[in-house]
């Protein structure tokens, strides 16, 4: 049991830890998957939509 | 499948734009950044009829398309560019039915953009009271538009807007205005440059401070097919630019806008002699920051109590219910605390913005930045500063928050920079102990030595502020045109709906935010406290036990025994009721004897955490900052102390009360273990005036705050400038303490 709530000590630090890299060292494009809703059909602004 | 459109909302400050926004979106909104700026991005889903949905985006308020703010390049970026997710289908133009004129001249260069577009008149409650009335057929023909007569207030109008919405294709795509007239040989080049184009865009980019694909204003600067004009040849052609729009605006509204000047003015005008003038208007706005400052600083204690005991319970149940082990520790001490951290100042926020959202719904904001430009514009700040520098003194991150109202960048960015420097409660029981050991008794002027030390405590922070907002008004440079020009608008009972909006907005965004930042940051804080590598940390328990059976408890725990027991049976002696009630002399005996073994165990743990807190990885940390703390008075325990109120300045006085072994809330007992400690190398009271002064200096300009941190780096989008911060007050507080400490010891 005293290892098992140190494990989840040691999960949620990295959690946390993870959470700042994540947000204030790694890129953000790095974690952007969203899709685009662009409705641009190129970069020659063509203006067909 | 529903198809979706792009609305954006435009139109001058002040003319009921958010309103039109909560009414056509309710509750479907979130507000964000823009990529990489820090000009708010509000949008939200409105249901329009047919089952056509908009997405519908606010734009930041703007006078014209000739931009003087980087809100409102981004406006006029986002107009320009039709690759732009975000770019409309069709564009609403709000507008003040008083100010129709002024207003019809942003109309006009959007609808000269080719941007399907409808003018809204905001306000038509107002129409009959101030004598107005519009020919709204007539104005939709010459504006070559649709318009919607709209009241946010009485919930008119909103309906016909979004059928308009619903038949955008139905409207016409011509321009008010054909540009080239004021300068057809010019504009002929640039089209036949640029013959995909048209004109008004390429205007904007030659004149203004924006890009759009694909066009960018390098290219145009670098076309050798045209020749480019001089900066005054330019600003020559936009003033003709100008009077050409007014002249067409004139023409219309002479025909379509009538007022009735008997029945307008009056009530107005006789309210801003009063809230405007040299002396009452001081005066009142003197009264309205207390009442600001008293919600903030004492009505929010009631809410922020009962956050307090909530968690205190939360955290005694977990303990309780949860088995004992690091992951309970860390839910209680840790996360718990982080939360409760972080939710204990939504009383705060929600107050500071319940009244700037009042006062700026009723149009008083206005007369506020009119009195107090003045005042602060040598100091490099904005009018609106007053109010985040004020609310800093109950606390800094409502009061960074609320700098989102000053438009100037390098204004917003200066008054965010010096808000931390302003005397915050959180800095009060830090004070409160350190003047109390160290300042000595005695009153000049009737005024005592400690009170009169805590208000140059208040002053010097202050002081602090404005001379960092002199010093960052010369060294940063941040183009950005300000003006002096301020709008009075018409005053105007809040809208309930909207300043409901504000203030769970701003509490979001601070939750939601800042938030997971302090929660994460307070989780690692924990961590370094409560756990160390060394066999000392591991075995703790067992050292101090051994060393209590041994030799006994340290002089501070019996010390603290012996006070906790003669409080005990001096209570039991003062009840002096019937002797009936009165316990005998055995079962005297025996509540003493419980009560030792209970205080015995107390200050067992008591060490017992003491000693884990010394060797953990906080304490050697601590440890390891000694040699750079010395010479400012301090040893090891305070230097743990200062590290550990990174996470929230008053943590300190509850990391000494660990360090010396008495519970959090035995504030005499700390006081006491405070003054009988001795310095190792002096061999003098650790905390003397010299040791004192230096403390409370570098509690005065130490950015010891992570909160603050993390709303700084959201106000700002980046980590440049609160981590500038940090590095400069902590390198001030340290000098002006070491300052204090050498010349006074």
């Amino acid at each position: 049991m005293e290892i098992f709530q140190h494990v989840l000590v040691y999960i949620t630090l990295f959690a946390a830890l993870a959470y700042l890299v994540k947000k204030f060292v790694l890129p953000k494009s790095l974690f952007n998957t969203k899709k685009s809703n662009s409705k641009s059909c190129g970069q020659d602004d063509c203006g067909c939509h | 499948m529903s198809k979706q459109i792009n609305v954006a909302l435009i139109g001058n400050p002040n003319t009921g734009k958010t309103s039109v926004f909560n009414q056509l979106t309710g509750l479907n909104q979130k507000v964000g950044n823009y990529p990489g700026i820090t000009v708010e991005k509000k949008e939200g889903v409105c249901k329009l009829p047919r089952g056509v949905k908009a997405h519908v985006l606010d734009l930041p308020g703007t006078y014209s398309l000739n931009t003087t703010s980087l809100d409102e390049s981004v406006a006029v970026e986002l107009l320009l560019n039709k690759n732009d997710k975000d770019h409309p289908d069709v564009a609403l133009v709000i507008t003040d039915v008083e100010n129709l004129k002024r207003n019809l001249l942003l109309f006009t260069q959007i609808k000269d953009l080719l941007i399907p577009t409808i003018l809204v008149i905001n306000m038509a409650d107002r129409m009959s009271r101030k004598g107005i009335s519009i020919d709204i057929p007539l104005l939709e023909e010459k504006l070559q538009s649709k318009v919607a007569l709209v009241s946010t207030r009485k919930r008119t109008g909103i309906d016909r807007l979004k059928e308009l919405i619903a038949e955008y294709k139905n409207l016409s795509k011509k321009p008010n205005i054909d540009i080239s007239v004021i300068a057809p040989d010019y504009f002929e080049k640039i089209k036949n440059t640029f013959p995909k184009e048209e004109s008004y865009k390429l205007w904007l980019v030659i004149t203004q401070d924006v890009n759009f694909m694909p066009v960018e204003k390098k290219l145009i600067q670098d076309a050798s097919a045209f020749s480019t004009k001089s900066k005054s040849e330019l600003k020559r052609l936009q003033q003709k630019e100008t009077i050409l729009r007014y002249q067409f605006i004139n023409d219309i509204l002479k025909q379509a806008y009538k007022v009735d000047i008997n029945a307008a003015k009056g009530f107005r005008a006789n309210l801003d002699k009063i809230l405007t003038h040299k002396i009452f208007g001081y005066l009142i706005f003197l009264l309205i920051l207390l009442t600001i400052f008293q919600a903030i600083y004492e009505w929010s204690v009631y809410p922020m109590d009962m956050i307090d005991t909530f968690f205190a319970s939360a955290t005694e149940w977990v303990k309780d219910t949860l088995p004992a082990g690091a992951f309970t520790d860390l839910i209680a001490e840790g996360i718990l605390s982080g939360i409760g951290g972080i939710v204990i100042f939504i009383p705060q926020i929600a107050f500071l913005f319940l009244f700037i959202s009042l006062l700026e719904e009723s149009g008083y904001m206005s007369r506020v930045v009119f009195l107090m430009d003045r005042v602060m514009r040598p100091f490099g700040l904005s009018g609106k500063s007053i109010v985040p520098l004020i609310s800093g003194t109950a606390c800094a991150i409502p009061a960074v928050m609320a700098t989102r109202t000053i438009e100037n960048w390098k204004e917003r960015l200066i008054t965010i920079l010096v808000t931390p420097f302003t005397t915050c409660s959180a800095r009060l029981p830090v004070y409160l102990i350190i003047i109390a050991l160290v300042i000595p008794e005695g009153t000049f002027l009737g005024l005592s030595y400690k009170a009169l030390t805590l208000m140059l405590l208040y002053l010097i922070g202050f002081g602090a502020a404005i001379v960092s907002a002199v010093i960052l008004n010369k060294i940063l440079k941040i183009k950005s045109r300000s003006f002096f020009v301020v709008e009075m608008p018409s005053y105007k009972l809040p809208l309930l709906k909207n300043v409901v909006y504000t203030v769970l907005e701003k509490t979001k965004s601070f939750v939601f935010g800042a938030g997971k930042i302090i929660l994460a940051i307070s989780i690692i804080l924990w961590f370094l406290g409560s756990n160390g590598f060394s066999d000392d940390f591991k075995n703790a328990e067992e050292i101090i036990t051994q060393r209590v059976t041994e030799n006994g408890f340290s002089a501070n725990s019996e010390t603290y025994i012996e006070n906790k027991l003669l409080e005990y049976t001096q209570g039991i002696n003062t009840t002096d009721s019937p002797s009936a009630n009165n316990p005998s002399g055995t079962a005297i005996q025996d509540s003493l004897s419980l009560k030792t073994t209970e205080l015995r165990g107390r200050a067992l743990n008591q060490e017992i955490a003491s000693y884990k807190l010394e060797h953990s990885y906080m304490g050697y940390m601590g440890k390891g900052i000694e040699p750079i703390v010395r010479p400012l008075g301090y040893d090891w325990k305070i230097g743990i102390a200062v590290l550990t109120s990174f996470a929230a300045r008053e943590v300190f006085v509850g990391t000494l009360a660990t360090i010396y072994s008495v519970g959090n809330d035995e504030e005499e007992t700390i006081k006491y273990r405070m003054a009988a400690e001795v310095n190792p190398i002096t061999k003098k009271p650790l905390f003397n005036l010299a040791s004192g002064i230096s403390l409370l200096l570098f509690y005065a300009f130490a950015m010891q705050c992570v909160s603050t941190l993390a709303v700084v780096k959201r106000e700002t989008n980046s980590w440049k400038w609160p981590l500038g911060q940090l590095v400069f007050m902590s390198l001030f507080a340290y000098i002006v303490a070491l300052i204090a400490y050498q010349l006074l010891k």
